[in-house]
């Protein structure tokens, strides 16, 4: 499935080198999108389990088929606060750089083909301290944030909060 | 890889290990050993490799081996005594044929080493002027006592290699084929021979005749017919000839090409077919006889034997056949031929057994070359397996015991007459899985030796660069670790060991003047403790220098400018990067690269290294790494709405909390009484951050790698099960309190809690130890 896509994108790629294959996803009713390159597979929600004093937007690891990643709480990213997770949430499976890493999200909603001189580079959001959004994508309604998936991935994992107070 | 390039592959491999036993040996006589034992193996050792080296044509190789080799056969000889010898010379000289090596396997052009050479032929020079190797012939008959070492080839004086064939040609070896010449020590292959032995009257057994008729290709084979013959009781060969009349003109002698053939006489109580089997793995069937001596056998059985093979391999090509009876033919009188009425008839039975392997399992005539390489195969007890293979093996094990875990799981919910019986299967599956486990993680495992091993040579080309004396001791090299530990414990070895050659060990007139021996020591030392292997290199020289490596972090901004750190934790800062207080960068380290390249090398493995320095008195860095990075025996526990893994190998014992009496320090800190000790404790679900609320029962005393016990109180102990090591680093990073991960039954991730990266999670109150932070950054 996964192949059949990137061939598919590959091919597009060649045929029109200035379209950008994009898959969105919401949080809340926020969009975003990062290119389908580097999307390896979507799957539904899956109990994590925490890791010590990690940063807040890391949920924890899972078990995908014998390889153990970890899931990033995008909502938590972008300073919305942590997802209560269900059955209905959505973890996008991404390569980046060297790793497999998951992203927690409310759902997916398309695959666009965005013409590559359609992206924005993103306004100098002070917001968006950590730089998360490489750029914006206008569809017919949505604004489709495109993220830089090492910033998500990278941000916050600096700052260990302190731990929990500490039981008795 | 075709054929050649393979064996040549196996050739290398087995330089390395013969290096690596040429060199400990050397190194052995020059810390004084007099054991002639030595001496025979280093030569034996560089014997091997100029052999080897010569099959696959390393001139350059075969050319300083041979000079190295003839010198060690001085001391061999005793021509030159133990006490006189250069053994640092001839370290030097097992460097270079190191180099060598690697010059050979990489193809690249060698060094010469005409300085090192010269000096090797000075050795035993003097005293007799270059003592031709060849003996005139009967000028040394063999001292008649004999004294058979124990795992010495038997000197097969007469018998040799290329040499004995170029030296026959050139007119210096003794008249050729003079059957039945007592074994003369005549080769440049002087050691002293396996005795005459007794005279045949006095000594039991049959006589018999063994003709030897290698093909050309024997040396190419990597045979050599002293090894071959080795495989006979010293005490039972009566002489050996050697017959060079085959041997072409020098200017055509290939010098690969096997041309001698030998006469081996015999006094012996085997049976023909026990040495059948002795030659059967070197030797093809058509290149050796056997002829019993003495009184003619019967002939009789050897027609029934034959019908043996035939009868259940009727269609036996007709050259296997001709082999075949060929060897019946020979083996066909052994059963009768024993003149002497105590000699057990040998049964039939077992002869056909013997004659029959080689035809029935293939139906196909094979060439003759196909018969050279089984026996040669046949001759290896041990196999050389890609390492890749070893992986996916224990790949599969780990998923078996995930497989195996979930259907334990599964089972629970059975109705218990269906569960019963279930769960005794499972029960058997699992310990077989744990047994293959076993056996899987056995062929992993190897001693350090062979990362140890490396060690003397670098020590020893420090110390000349550096000008100092280090005296390099090794302990527990037999320890036991997982072979793709090995591999990657070589960088951090060279960089620890270096760093203490350079900024350790002083200068022999700072050390007198310190009033220590001018010989500095570095100890090496591998053990298993707490389900790690702990590593530790110790040099006895100043220590950290703690306030010039804090001014160097304060300039580099490492440290703040009033920030004070203590004792410990300046030496901790030996791990940051950039960091060096060498006053002059040398080639050898200060480049402030090694300690920070060490500490990551060791951290990618799931290891960890602390370093402990007292100024002026020395100091010890040890790494401690996971024994196995595979599976792992662990006590599955609970706490919060978490469970953890806690590997056995760390748990000393279990008890309830509510039995235990806690104090609690004015810190905060609680301690339990222990056996008489006070140990302290800390609450895991606090420790780990576990959510839910904790509510502990259970207190685990666990043990840390210094030896420390610590308790730990969790809410529930679930179970003990297998669980497979799956690394956090690969996707995420470390974990602090974790040294990997692990998927249980219900398919859910748990973390395999390190009990030492816990206690200092616990110290640092959730944040990372300070130093590391810094250095992190």
């Amino acid at each position: 499935m996964t192949l059949q896509l990137s061939e598919k994108h590959f091919s597009s790629m060649q045929a029109e080198s200035s379209v950008r294959r994009i898959v969105t996803f919401k949080v809340g009713d926020r969009t975003f999108g990062i290119d389908v390159g580097m999307v390896r597979e979507i799957k539904g929600w899956q109990a994590t389990t925490p890791l010590p004093h990690a940063a807040p937007h890391v949920r924890g690891v899972l078990n995908l088929r014998g390889v153990i990643l970890a899931v990033y709480d995008l909502r938590t990213s972008i300073g919305l606060g942590q997802t209560e997770a269900t059955a209905t949430h959505v973890i996008v499976v991404v390569d980046i750089e060297d790793k497999v890493a998951g992203l927690l999200v409310d759902s997916v909603s398309d695959i666009v083909d965005v013409p590559v001189s359609a992206v924005r580079p993103a306004p100098d959001l002070e917001r968006d301290e950590h730089g998360l959004i490489e750029g914006l994508v206008l569809l017919d309604t949505d604004i489709v944030a495109l993220l830089d998936l090492a910033a998500v991935i990278r941000d916050g994992g600096a700052e260990a909060p302190m731990a929990k107070a500490r039981a008795n | 890889m075709d054929a050649l390039a393979e064996l040549k592959q196996t050739f290398f491999q087995e330089c390395d290990e013969l290096l690596g036993a040429l060199e400990q040996k050397l190194q052995a006589l020059d810390e004084g050993s007099t054991d002639s034992e030595d001496v025979n193996a280093a030569f034996r050792a560089i014997h091997s490799i100029k052999g080897g080296a010569g099959a696959f044509g390393c001139t350059e190789l075969v050319a300083f081996s041979h000079v190295f080799e003839a010198s060690l056969d001085h001391l061999r000889s005793g021509r030159v005594a133990l006490e006189d010898a250069p053994f640092s010379l001839f370290l030097r000289c097992s460097d270079a044929v190191a180099d060598l090596v690697n010059a050979a396997r990489n193809d690249e052009p060698a060094t010469e080493r005409p300085d090192l050479l010269h000096a090797l032929e000075q050795v035993g020079a003097a005293p007799q002027a270059a003592a031709p190797v060849v003996a005139a012939a009967p000028a040394a008959p063999a001292p008649a006592a004999a004294a058979p070492s124990n795992d010495a080839p038997p000197g097969i004086a007469a018998l040799g290699n290329l040499l004995a064939m170029v030296e026959a040609k050139t007119g210096v070896s003794p008249p050729s084929s003079a059957a039945s010449k007592p074994a003369a020590d005549s080769g440049w292959d002087d050691e002293p021979a396996f005795a005459t032995p007794a005279k045949s009257s006095d000594k039991p057994g049959r006589d018999i005749c063994l003709r030897i008729m290698p093909e050309n290709d024997l040396f190419r084979r990597v045979i050599e017919p002293r090894v071959a013959l080795a495989s006979l009781p010293a005490e039972d060969i009566v002489s050996v000839a050697c017959d060079f009349s085959h041997v072409p003109s020098l200017e055509s002698l290939d010098v690969t090409d096997c041309w001698m053939r030998f006469t081996v006489m015999l006094r012996t109580e085997l049976s023909v077919e026990d040495i059948y089997s002795r030659f059967d793995f070197t030797l093809a069937a058509e290149e050796f006889e056997i002829e019993v001596l003495g009184s003619a056998p019967a002939n009789d059985d050897a027609p029934a034997l034959i019908a043996v093979p035939s009868a259940p391999a009727p269609e036996v090509s007709g050259s296997v056949a001709a082999d075949l009876s060929a060897i019946l033919a020979k083996l066909g009188p052994a059963p009768t031929a024993a003149p002497q009425p105590d000699i057990q008839p040998e049964p039939p039975r077992q002869i056909a057994v013997a004659a029959e392997a080689p035809a029935a399992p293939r139906p196909a005539p094979r060439p003759p070359a196909n018969e050279a390489a089984a026996a040669r195969q046949r001759q290896a007890v041990s196999v050389r397996v890609d390492l890749d293979r070893i992986d996916k093996l224990m790949n599969l094990v780990g998923e078996i015991v995930i497989t195996q875990s979930m259907l334990v799981e599964c089972v629970r919910s059975l109705p218990y007459d269906v569960h019963a019986k279930t769960a005794e299967g499972i029960l058997t599956l699992s310990r077989q899985t744990r047994e293959l486990q076993d056996h899987v993680m056995a062929v992993r495992a190897q001693p350090v030796k062979a990362v140890f091993q490396r060690m003397p040579r670098l020590v020893r080309e420090l110390a000349q660069t550096l000008g100092k004396e280090v005296r390099l001791v090794l302990e527990g090299e037999n320890t036991e670790v997982d072979k793709t530990i090995i591999e990657e414990l070589a960088d951090p070895l060279t960089h620890m060991i270096r760093n203490s050659m350079d900024h350790g060990v002083e200068t022999p007139e700072d050390r007198i003047a310190a009033g220590k021996s001018p010989e500095g020591t570095i100890k090496l030392v591998a053990e298993h403790r707490a389900g790690r292997i702990v590593i530790s290199v110790t040099d006895d020289g100043r220590g950290i220098g703690r306030d010039r490596l804090l001014a160097k972090a304060r300039s580099r901004g490492l440290v703040g400018q009033d920030e004070k750190l203590a004792p410990e934790e300046i030496d901790q800062l030996i791990f940051a990067a950039g960091l060096s207080t060498a006053e002059v960068i040398s080639d050898v380290s200060g480049r402030g690269v090694g300690m920070d390249v060490v500490r990551r090398n060791v951290e990618s493995l799931g290891g960890r290294i602390s370093v402990d320095s007292e100024p002026g008195r020395g100091c010890k860095f040890t790494l401690a790494l996971p024994l196995t990075l595979a599976v792992l025996e662990g006590m599955v526990i609970r706490c919060g709405d978490e469970r953890y893994v806690i590997p056995i190998a760390s748990v000393i014992e279990t008890q309830h909390l509510a039995s235990t009496p806690i104090e609690h320090l004015t810190f905060g800190q609680e301690v339990l009484r222990w056996r008489g000790e006070v140990t302290p404790m800390y609450r895991l679900g606090a420790v780990m951050g576990s959510s839910g609320t904790p509510n502990e029962n259970i207190i685990i005393i666990a043990e840390t790698e210094r030896g420390d016990n610590v308790g730990i109180a969790v809410d529930e102990i679930v179970g003990q099960q297998q669980v497979v090591v799956k690394s956090l680093e690969g996707n995420y990073g470390t974990v602090n309190g974790a040294s990997a991960a692990t998927i249980l039954g219900d398919g859910l991730v748990a973390l395999i809690l390190d009990v030492d990266s816990m206690l200092r999670l616990a110290a640092s109150g959730g944040r990372l130890p300070v130093p590391a932070l810094k250095m992190a950054g």
